[in-house]
């Protein structure tokens, strides 16, 4: 492995972290896109920034942002005009390596959930959701899927909901209720 | 006395004893199965030890980074991918070692070298820690600044190969924890008049986001990787094979706390480091290094481990993080009302030397974790990524919304999310976006006290600049590391060395 690159270990063994993924010497699918709309972002940002106080005074509140905005201009020009110079990677399409469609569902149902999470409450749209999303992934069984997805959420919910003391949004499930029935319950055993 | 007092609290209060064993071994699996990093499972974790004291959250939090770093090895070693960035290294000789049979050698010469790493990066924690917060307290504004500027530009330059997108990243990072208002003079700041701006963008969505959707969203690419078996034999390693390696362990651990201490930098850069330094004095190794060799072990494991205590030495005395999940412990910290920096350690030394006992605790849980349980990490370790990714989202979306009870900041995760996703594709580290986020205030505020100290005046600043040793030195860094990128340095090195070595940084 090259110590000074070792950027795609991210895309082709399954390592993991915020180690990047580009290539040093060639441009991915997208890549050019993704560097113009980078630089003109910067530069929104940075007529933005400009907005704030002008040129007002080295110690506006606008100074910060301005020169960050303008690194972020200067820097997102550099790539640019690097990437712009690179040849294609040979044998990657912007479908098949960088939006397969198991990525865009994904962050489709990952948006869904954000949506139905406040009216459906927690437990029925995790359970929706997992048991979508390991159906697709690991096609086994349904009744396997839906054991694994719900024993999972079963354990989740106890850890966070108990454990932890995380507040989520209950919707249509009367939780409060049923928490205090297990609470009922266990007192009520420990009187016996 | 007291000091000693406090890093024995940890041992009065069997809860908290507890929660450093269970975030120790948490973190040992999670630093092991590929597709879950340390980050992560601290960014999302933050979120759900909101409402908890500090002490039990922090406990918490400190063990898993110790065992996560060192979890990443065991995957290394057996499967030759590496569960964390930092055992990158370790897997250049541990499956060698592994496929010649002696996994069972490597995973516990790795567990004993990462212990002893983690013991000498505690033991310079504590030592150091104090000295250089009395330091601190001398530090200028523009020290402040140039420090936060040279975590940056150090994690942008050092952990990846273009030092420009790194540069990009720490920008945007800085840009995104300016948005909302501005806390000295109430101005809004990149809110383009949308009124849900003015608050802010809650970081833990940022962070969750980068870090663990973009994360998932990336393993969606490796769902049908097999996991692969190996044999395990004994594991707890003879004396002679560590007092051998005794004196490597020593010099190596002492890279890992330097690397580990340099605001920006983290483990698997002090691991590579460790390992090239390895192979350079170890003159007659009993195998080829990328064959198999002990010292390619010892090294990384040693400088990985000894790092963490390292990296907590700017943390808790700068209030500049070490490496990424050291930023993130610096707003665990900020939202349970500590500051760390020089005045905490001044105002509050209980909790300095509170988080060095629970670190201590944490390595030896590590020893404890690492040559036991074999048995049940081979079954963990296969679970299936098609049902663990989903998981993660899950979690994920859990923990952006419990910080504030907000969607909003769901949706902001997940657009941080797939933001960080196309970043990661294109090579542009996320590291920096963190630090950046983080020390965006620190930056901000401190430019702005420095040069209203000088009256405005550019010139006065840079007169300043040059009349202060440390701020000499911290300004020449923060140019030399621009340098460094250019063909200019590559030239004048190959003026001085008569070839051109690339530095295996």
């Amino acid at each position: 492995m090259e110590p000074d690159f070792r950027g795609d270990a991210d895309h082709h063994d399954g390592t993991s972290d915020a180690t990047p993924g580009g290539y040093a010497d060639s441009r991915r699918p997208g890549e050019l896109v993704f560097t113009i709309l980078m630089t003109l972002g910067s530069a929104a940002l940075l007529w933005n920034a400009y907005g704030i106080a002008g040129f007002e005074a080295l110690s506006s509140p606008g100074a910060i942002p301005m020169a960050t905005a303008a690194v972020m201009l200067i820097s997102s020009i550099v790539i640019f005009v690097k990437t712009i110079g690179l040849k294609k990677v040979e044998g990657e399409t912007l479908t098949k390596d960088i939006l397969p469609w198991i990525v865009l569902i994904m962050f489709a149902l990952l948006v869904a959930f954000g949506i139905a999470l406040k009216p459906l409450g927690f437990i029925p749209t995790a359970a929706i959701f997992l048991v979508l999303s390991m159906k697709l992934m690991a096609r086994r069984s349904w009744p396997l899927t839906i054991l694994i997805a719900l024993g999972s959420l079963v354990m989740i919910w106890l850890i966070f909901r108990i454990v932890f003391t995380v507040l989520l949004p209950s919707g249509v499930v009367p939780e409060a209720e049923f928490i205090q029935m297990f609470r009922d319950l266990f007192s009520a055993g420990g009187d016996a | 006395m007291t000091a000693l007092m406090d890093m024995l609290t940890i041992f009065t209060h069997p809860e908290l004893l507890l929660l450093v064993g269970l975030g120790t071994f948490a973190g040992v699996y999670v630093g092991a199965i590929p597709g879950l990093s340390v980050t992560m499972a601290v960014s999302i974790l933050i979120s759900f030890t909101f409402s908890w004291d500090v002490l039990p959250a922090i406990s918490l939090m400190i063990g898993i980074y110790m065992g996560g770093v060192y979890g990443g090895s065991r995957t290394a070693i057996l499967l030759n991918i590496p569960g964390a960035p930092s055992a990158i290294a370790t897997a250049m000789d541990g499956y060698p070692m592994a496929k010649r049979g002696e996994a069972g050698t490597a995973i516990g010469v790795t567990t004993v070298m990462s212990f002893f790493g983690g013991f000498i990066g505690i033991g310079v924690l504590a030592l150091a820690a104090p000295l250089v917060s009395d330091f601190a307290l001398k530090f200028q504004p523009r020290d402040y600044m140039l420090l936060a500027v040279l975590g940056i530009l150090l994690v942008g330059s050092l952990s990846s190969g273009s030092l420009v997108k790194g540069i990009f990243s720490g920008a945007l990072g800085i840009g995104i924890g300016a948005v909302g208002m501005d806390p000295l003079t109430f101005t809004e700041r990149f809110t383009f008049d949308i009124p849900l701006l003015t608050q802010g963008i809650s970081f833990i969505a940022v962070m969750i986001g980068m870090f663990g959707v973009s994360e998932a969203l990336l393993q969606l690419h490796h769902i049908d990787l097999p996991a692969v078996r190996q044999k395990i034999d004994r594991i707890v390693p003879s004396f002679s094979t560590i007092k051998k390696h005794l004196p490597l362990s020593i010099q190596t651990s002492s890279i890992g706390v330097i690397i580990g201490a340099l605001p920006g930098t983290g483990g698997d850069i002090a691991a590579l480091m460790a390992y090239d330094h390895a192979k350079r004095v170890t003159k007659n190794p009993e195998r080829e290094f990328g064959d198999g060799a002990i010292e390619g072990l010892v090294a990384p494991e040693t400088a990985n481990n000894a790092a963490v205590g390292g990296a907590f030495i700017p943390m808790m005395t700068l209030g500049i993080p070490g490496d990424a999940v050291t930023a993130i412990m610096i707003g665990a910290l900020y939202i349970h009302g500590l500051n760390p920096g020089p005045m905490l350690m001044i105002d509050q030394p209980h909790m300095f030397w509170f988080i060095v006992g629970a670190l201590i605790t944490a390595n030896f849980f590590m020893l404890l974790f690492g040559l036991t349980g074999i048995k049940l990490f081979t079954k963990i370790v296969e679970i299936p990524r098609a049902f663990l990714i989903p998981l993660i989202m899950l979690l994920s979306i859990v923990g952006a919304y419990a910080v504030n009870n907000s969607i909003t900041d769901v949706y902001w995760m997940l657009g941080f999310g797939v933001f960080g996703y196309f970043m990661r594709h294109y090579g542009y580290p996320l590291g920096p976006v963190i630090l950046g986020v983080i020390l965006s205030r620190l930056l901000d505020d401190n430019w702005r006290r420095a040069i209203i100290s000088e009256r405005e005046d550019l010139g006065r600043f840079f007169g300043g600049l040059f009349s202060s040793p440390l701020s000499t030195v911290l300004f020449v860094a923060v140019v030399l590391i621009f340098v460094s990128q250019t063909p200019l340095w590559t030239k004048g090195k190959e003026m001085i060395f008569g070839r051109s070595n690339r530095s295996a940084s």
